[in-house]
């Protein structure tokens, strides 16, 4: 690195920017604007002259997680008919104009969430605001469109999930893990919901939740912030507030699930034991520890459970550690594959043994405190540089934790935790808790490895 | 150590100050510097001083295409340099907060690091070591080698690899290496004496690379890469490079393959050919009419195949795109009860862009997006270090890549249609079929 640049490039910047919205908290980058107009819109802009590529994104806060008995696919499928035609524009219109001109235009329905997104570059970008806004009010609903596109978010459950076995098997985790939670349900939904949706069932759902209110709009890349912030205001205040509350999430490390759930699938001849503990929601005042605790276990290149479990203890062929997050709540999940032929009473007893040596917390160092928090922030740095990653960021940030600017101040928060708090989350969520375990078995195995599978063990050590 | 929010927040402002630091421009930003380390080996810098974050990249020339390689078990050879007995390498990767991988491709074998600026002397230290280690994992061998069977077992059950490996014996002899990646994997070796011979040779291998991307300097990259590797070896092992079979003739071809996986509720079609090698004096024009057939939202195949009629959720084209001749094909799914209207779709959008061609609002549209999409690889100056070592693997000119570009906007319409009748003829192209047993 030259001497002095960065502190020195950093000044000289805000030197450059003068008085900015973002200017009064410290973690806020300058020339930041966030913004919420008179409708609800919740707007966030984020000048990067660095960048080449202008990321917007609009949040609707809400995903398959809010949809009703009966309707389940629906929020997904909503997704595809935004795509469609309105008062103003023609059905193909918006992807055709990202595609004239080099853009990616695509978006995504999570269990909390729909989200569209747009990377265009800068001169394009004012015709992709107008098209945003003109689709959160405009949207035509046509039987004919309708008809097609739940043919084809058929077509992608089918792709997605029935035709792939590791996904069945995660489907059918899910339901059987999850009850009547509504994320039991994956977002793509079931085929006769999907087929059960009706125009009148989409317009409700689009008056329900396609407003201003509801919504965030994301900006990120070369634009002047102020003139983008003029432009917003122009396009999307006139659009009127609206809708509904959708329906309350309950958390997940307060929900009760049963205790053993045994699953069998068409999977190579090895079976699966898991055990899963529930975390609270991202905005939990243990968030920021379990973040810490995450990159200890498992961020790096050596993962705790698989360390202790297949190399120190010969347990498994294969296990490591897997986090799950989502709005309302995630997990840690630690799983052992083994041959088909170890009893699963033996590969669970086995993992309890291995999460009893965890849980006496020999891994937990300063040393290795403080490399997870370096970690951190190399990810962190390295997710500055493209505008996508930032505006993610940015939305996820207002929509899991209430707050945009906490999208900036990752680092920080994870520079306050320490040792004990790790410890002290540790042992509320993982030391301390029953786990849920989950066994997975294949359908079929072949007879040597029925008969001989137990020798595996003894050659590979 | 700098502190964290210090760093942090520095690299924030600097990325989003508002005031003009240059305006976004169809020009790459990071300029690729190169110079020459020893004998055999090119050093290679891209500069960018946003944030304090480097890239490590070693490249190695040879990969699983080479007959050398393949006798040697030089892929298990190479990426097991990660894994001692003790686990002491890995745990120093993560003491240093840096991410570390080691892989083969076809061509090369590559070790890509990323750290901390501050960090870059100790991970170089670290790569070194992992480049030099004699005491490999056996029990971690042992592993691959049982992984490696269980997933061969598992994409067996996977459409997507069962129509890519149909295709590739279809146009491929057994022996040619392009058929590689869809075969059954050689047993892994577990003699670790043997792998660190292997492994010595490749590091050894003269045509090597040592790039960094990020925050330093060209003093202090040259100094960094002085010394990281031993002497290259005066020269390469023979059968070091791949040896290609002609691909077989369309007229010997068969035209039509029936893969069959249970429990399917799709069938998945791909209407395949030999491509068109990236060389070809054809290739600005197949770039033009392979974007207006399969390679946006609104191509010909997703119109036909989705927009109509909602026959599928995916359709496209894929290319090899590769200085040899490889795969190309048009693909698409679709429900089983509804495989046989799709095929016919499928081959009537083949037949009429062979007949037809494009129209110039489409070629138009298809430069226009060409053009646009190349901001999309100057975002970082790690992407226009991987651009550039792709280019130099591949043995293309450098700018290759963007010269296409510009050599497709300068065709006429009637170029790139004459281009069209030639290359889509449907008498070229071969079905394969992945499909449900037959019955209920």
């Amino acid at each position: 690195m030259r001497p002095g640049l960065f502190p020195f490039t950093a000044a000289v910047v805000l030197a450059c920017c003068g008085t900015t919205a973002g200017a009064g908290n410290p973690s806020r980058p300058s020339g930041y604007v966030s913004e919420v107009l008179e409708n609800g819109l919740a707007v966030s802009i984020l000048p990067d002259p660095t960048s080449p590529i202008v990321a917007t994104q609009v949040w609707y806060h809400v995903g398959s997680a809010h949809e009703e008995a009966g309707s389940r696919g629906l929020a997904h499928l909503f997704e595809h008919l935004m795509f469609g035609e309105t008062k103003h524009r023609p059905k193909e219109e918006y992807s055709r104009f990202h595609t004239r001109h080099g853009g990616d235009e695509n978006a995504f329905t999570t269990t909390d969430e729909t989200v569209y997104v747009s990377e265009i570059g800068p001169e394009s970008h004012s015709r992709v605001l107008a098209m945003e806004a003109d689709r959160m009010v405009s949207l035509v609903l046509k039987e004919e469109n309708l008809e097609n596109e739940k043919k084809i978010v058929t077509e992608e459950l089918r792709v997605r999930t029935e035709n792939d076995p590791y996904s069945r098997v995660l489907v059918a985790a899910q339901k059987a893990l999850l009850g009547k939670h509504p994320y039991a349900y994956d977002p793509s939904g079931s085929k006769k919901d999907v087929a059960a949706a009706t125009v009148a069932s989409c317009r409700r759902f689009y008056e329900a939740y396609y407003h201003p209110n509801r919504a965030h709009l994301v900006i990120v890349g070369p634009v002047d912030a102020e003139a983008t912030l003029d432009e917003v205001r122009r396009l999307f205040g006139p659009i009127p507030a609206g809708g509904q509350e959708p329906p309350e999430i309950p958390p997940l490390h307060t929900w009760t699930y049963p205790e053993e759930i045994d699953l069998s699938e068409d999977l190579p001849p090895v079976e699966t034991a898991i055990l899963g503990f529930p975390l609270p929601p991202p905005d939990s005042e243990d968030a920021d520890a379990l973040d810490v605790l995450a990159q200890m276990l498992a961020g790096g290149s050596v993962d705790l459970f698989r360390e202790e479990h297949v190399r120190v203890r010969h347990r498994a062929i294969e296990a490591g550690t897997e986090f799950l997050d989502l709005r309302r709540g995630g997990g840690i999940v630690f799983y052992a594959v083994s041959l088909p032929y170890r009893r699963k009473t033996t590969a669970f007893a086995d993992m309890m043994e291995t999460r009893e040596e965890l849980s006496r917390l020999r891994w937990l160092t300063d040393e290795r405190l403080e490399s997870a928090r370096r970690a951190v922030l190399r990810q962190e740095l390295g997710d500055l540089i493209f505008s996508a990653d930032r505006a993610d960021a940015v939305g996820r940030a207002r929509w899991w934790l209430g707050d945009d600017g906490r999208a900036f101040d990752r680092a920080e928060r994870i520079r306050a935790v320490t040792r004990e708090q790790v410890a002290a989350a540790y042992g509320r969520y993982v030391g301390s808790r029953r786990p849920i375990r989950l066994y997975v078995r294949p359908e079929k195995v072949p007879l040597l490895v029925r008969l001989f599978g137990w020798l595996y063990p003894l050659g590979s050590r | 150590m700098r502190s964290l929010h210090g760093t942090i927040a520095a690299a924030m402002l600097l990325l989003g100050g508002s005031c003009a630091l240059g305006a976004a421009s169809l020009e790459p930003p990071f300029a690729v510097q190169t110079w020459s380390v020893d004998e055999g080996t090119l050093g290679v810098l891209v500069e960018d001083h946003r944030t304090p974050l480097v890239t490590v990249r070693l490249e190695f020339p040879v990969g699983v295409w080479s007959p050398w390689a393949r006798r040697s078990h030089a892929e298990e050879a190479f990426e097991i340099g990660l894994h001692d007995s003790a686990g002491a390498l890995r745990a120093r990767a993560d003491a240093l907060a840096a991410g570390l991988s080691l892989g083969m491709g076809v061509r090369e074998a590559r070790l890509a690091a990323s750290c901390l600026e501050e960090d870059l002397p100790a991970v170089l230290e670290l790569v070194r070591d992992v480049l030099d280690n004699r005491d490999l994992d056996r029990r971690e061998l042992k592993r691959w080698r049982k992984e490696s069977e269980i997933s061969w077992e598992s994409s067996q059950k996977d459409p997507s690899f069962r129509g890519n490996q149909a295709e590739a014996r279809a146009l491929f002899e057994r022996d040619d290496p392009r058929r590689i990646p869809w075969e059954k994997p050689d047993r892994v070796e577990t003699r670790t004496e043997r792998l660190v011979m292997a492994r010595d040779a490749i590091v050894r291998l003269p045509g090597r690379v040592i790039a960094f991307a990020g925050d330093l300097t060209r003093e202090e990259a040259e100094r960094a890469a002085t010394g990281l590797l031993p002497r290259p070896a005066p020269l390469s092992p023979e059968d070091l490079g791949p040896v290609f079979r002609k691909v077989t003739s369309a007229g010997s071809r068969v035209h039509e393959v029936a893969e069959r996986i249970t429990r399917l509720t799709q069938v998945y079609f791909s209407l395949g050919r030999d491509s068109l090698p990236l060389g070809s004096p054809d290739y600005p024009a197949f770039v033009i009419a392979d974007h207006v057939l399969g390679g946006h939202f609104y191509s010909r195949l997703t119109v036909a195949l989705r927009h109509e009629g909602g026959e599928t959720y995916g359709a496209g084209t894929s290319d090899y795109e590769d200085v040899v001749t490889g795969p190309y094909s048009l693909f698409t799914f679709t429900r089983r009860e509804n495989a046989a209207a799709t095929e016919a779709k499928l081959r009537e959008a083949l037949r009429l862009f062979h007949e037809r061609g494009i129209t110039e609002e489409e070629r138009s549209d298809a430069i226009g997006s060409l053009r646009g999409r190349r901001l999309f690889d100057r975002q970082a100056a790690a992407q226009i270090l991987g651009r550039f070592l792709w280019e130099r693997r591949m043995g293309l000119p450098r700018g290759f890549s963007d010269e296409v570009v510009e050599r497709a906007s300068r065709l006429t319409l009637e170029e790139i249609n004459r281009f069209i009748g030639r290359f889509y003829d449907p008498r070229e192209f071969f079905l394969i079929r992945v499909e449900p047993p037959p019955g209920p």
